[in-house]
């Protein structure tokens, strides 16, 4: 079934490239230009995620459309998309009980990103005892890989990111995603230094077999997935 | 000029001449009652001690023996000047003493002041008229013209030192009222100065050290931030307003030659993605020019806690490992003595690796890089070291500015706000960052206070001591 995504956003243009681009990547996206009527739509239909821009125009605003939902008990993961950049913000909009906080401008690609992560953190979690793609097997106990029966020798940082990656099969990962989770720092990286450890990963997982499993996806990140 | 009972300064004076009329007043009565009071007490306390003794000697001797003992308090030469005495017959006649006549409606075994007639001359007495048992009537008195005369002096000094106080207090709070005027005038020409949009303006330094003084220099390092702060501003939005014009202009003109008629699909396409990806680039500056000024603003500074260097320049040396083995160059790293200080763990990975990154992309094929961090007194540094051509001496103290590129790098890809990042990220852990020659090559220092510096020692550091300062 389709992924169920409410467009809260009053700028027509953005809405529509973002339910356009969100519905052509299979999910069921519907848009909404004002506050109340959103706030409606998100507490009286069920969603798998909310797409929710901070400022809109009338009394109701983003923040108080989430406080309203959390006050209902309603859990569902809600992005919130503002022109508002400061740390600050992010903190405000992160304490009202926003899941992930992203800022205008954009590319999609960390907006999908973004909202595959969440869709991933609100379905259960599953302790796995190993990791497959394709012909890819990592042990996550003896943390050793291997690829078409052949032991793979990785580096533990490098075990980590191909975990990290192969985790989120098809879904893109941005560079910041990246550093913050396998490296477990908060700051933007300068472009080349995730590249080469990618390009290191890929000469051990990619360059003798096929098919390729990591992907760069342009202006975002990379993917692991069996096909392009 | 304002008007008068507003001012602080006539408030202040008003108060100061109430209390200096009010403690006159007080040291008046004080002296009053001291002088003139214990003269007349003592006064009275003797015409009452000698109309006793008087009537004593009559109770015993009789009315003769009275008589002759008035008559010799008269020839004694004692107090002849001040002394009445007087004793009438029960009908008021004159018996003795140096009365003209009984003074009429005197209150008998009561002191009172009374005019009487004595040696053929008018004067004011204290009087203690008795009558004695046999009914004769005895009167003891003090001539009192002299106390009156020195109560007199008295009251008029004190009325003239009052009314001189009275003057002084209002000389002394008009011109304290000027001085004070004086002094917050110059204040507040600097304020107007300042908000016809002259930030240069700071009040005048005065000579002595007081309150006055000291507010003087607070604001004047209050204007002095503000106008650094300001120079940033306009630093900021020229060189935003110079530098984003470029890869503007140049989005500019690939979308219009894209939309040219006579363009294939791909041309277009392509064009569209070339200048998406010129977008993403212009919004990467965004974010780093946002994350230099929330840097500078300092509100991130209420979250640090201790950090240690160690961990975060291993795992950046870690992270840079595989790009330094690329492009042939040795990354190393030192570490000693656990080096530790109070900031934020990410800010300063941000900047480490801002750094190192520099240095590889700078530093050229067969290069060492060594990353160092040592713990010396109250500060730490973390330095990265190049042997490659490093920076010119006179670009040094300009690469930290936002989009500076210097001539070698122009060609290498890249903001030009890196180090300006370092920098405010740097200022921001209230450490500075210095850029030195390294013969060859560059070293870049960070110091930063340690996490746990005495705090005296820390001022010292920030004042800054090295000639090299950036």
């Amino acid at each position: 079934m389709a992924v169920r995504c409410l467009v809260i956003e009053d700028e027509d243009d953005t809405a529509a490239y973002i339910c356009g681009r969100l519905n052509e990547a299979g999910c069921a996206a519907v848009s909404c230009g004002n506050g109340v009527e959103g706030l409606r739509l998100a507490a009286g239909e069920p969603w798998d995620v909310i797409i929710l821009d901070r400022m809109l125009p009338g009394g109701t605003d983003g923040l108080s459309i989430l406080n309203a939902l959390r006050d209902r008990g309603i859990a569902t993961p809600v992005l919130v998309l503002s022109a508002l950049a400061s740390i600050d913000e992010r903190v405000i909009g992160l304490r009202n009980g926003c899941d992930d906080y992203l800022t205008k401008p954009f590319a999609f690609e960390e907006l999908q990103a973004r909202i595959e992560a969440l869709l991933r953190r609100s379905a259960q979690k599953q302790d796995f005892a190993e990791l497959r793609i394709a012909d890819l097997r990592l042990d996550l106990q003896t943390r050793k890989a291997e690829r078409a029966n052949r032991p793979i020798a990785l580096q533990p940082r490098e075990f980590r990111l191909l975990e990290y990656l192969v985790r989120r099969q098809g879904q893109i990962v941005t560079r910041t995603m990246l550093l913050e989770g396998v490296w477990d720092y908060r700051f933007d990286p300068q472009t080349g230094v995730i590249d080469v450890q990618i390009s290191r990963l890929r000469q051990k997982i990619d360059k003798d077999f096929a098919p390729p499993l990591i992907h760069t996806i342009r202006g975002a990140g990379y993917m692991v997935s069996v096909n392009e | 000029m304002p008007r008068l009972p507003g001012t602080v300064a006539f408030r202040l004076s008003l108060g100061y001449g109430v209390l200096v009329v009010g403690s006159m007043a007080l040291i008046a009565s004080l002296f009053y009652f001291g002088t003139v009071g214990v003269l007349s007490k003592g006064t009275d306390r003797k015409i009452s001690a000698i109309s006793g003794r008087l009537t004593e000697t009559y109770r015993n001797n009789g009315l003769d023996a009275l008589e002759r003992e008035i008559q010799s308090l008269l020839d004694d030469g004692i107090d002849s000047d001040t002394e009445v005495y007087f004793l009438a017959a029960p009908d008021g006649h004159k018996i003795g003493g140096n009365l003209a006549a009984l003074p009429q409606s005197t209150p008998f075994d009561q002191l009172s002041d009374q005019r009487v007639t004595r040696a053929g001359r008018a004067s004011l007495s204290r009087l203690l008229s008795r009558r004695l048992p046999s009914g004769e009537i005895l009167v003891v008195g003090r001539d009192m013209e002299d106390q009156r005369k020195i109560r007199l002096l008295v009251w008029r000094s004190l009325a003239i030192g009052g009314a001189v106080a009275f003057l002084i207090a209002i000389g002394g709070a008009l011109l304290f009222r000027r001085q004070m005027e004086g002094r917050i005038a110059a204040i507040r020409r600097t304020a107007a100065k300042i908000e016809t949009g002259d930030l240069s303006w700071r009040v005048p330094r005065s000579a002595s050290e007081d309150e006055f003084s000291r507010l003087d220099r607070d604001i004047n390092h209050m204007l002095d931030r503000i106008q650094h702060l300001m120079d940033g501003v306009r630093h900021v939005s020229n060189t935003i307003a110079h530098d984003l014009r470029t890869p503007l202009g140049r989005l500019r003109a690939q979308l219009d030659s894209a939309s040219r008629p006579g363009k294939t699909l791909e041309q277009v396409t392509l064009a569209v993605r070339t200048s998406v990806a010129g977008i993403d680039d212009l919004i990467a500056i965004f974010e780093k020019l946002l994350q230099i000024s929330e840097a500078e603003a300092g509100a991130r500074r209420q979250s640090f806690s201790p950090v240690a260097l160690g961990p975060i320049l291993t795992d950046i040396v870690e992270l840079y490992d595989a790009m330094a083995e690329d492009k042939g160059i040795d990354l190393r790293i030192e570490i000693g003595d656990e080096p530790a200080t109070l900031g934020d763990k990410d800010l300063l990975a941000g900047a480490v690796a801002n750094l190192v990154d520099n240095a590889l992309k700078y530093a050229g094929v067969g290069a060492t890089v060594l990353v160092k961090a040592t713990a010396d007194g109250n500060t730490v540094s973390i330095v990265v070291q190049d042997d490659g051509p490093g920076i010119p001496v006179e670009e040094r103290s300009k690469v930290t500015e936002r989009f500076y590129r210097s001539v070698t790098s122009r060609n290498q890809p890249g903001s030009g706000l890196g180090l300006a990042l370092v920098r405010a990220v740097v200022t921001l852990h209230r450490g500075r960052l210095h850029l030195d020659d390294g013969n060859p090559g560059l070293i870049a220092r960070i110091v930063l206070p340690r996490a746990d510096a005495d705090p005296v020692q820390l001022r010292r550091v920030q004042a800054g001591q090295t000639a090299s300062i950036v």
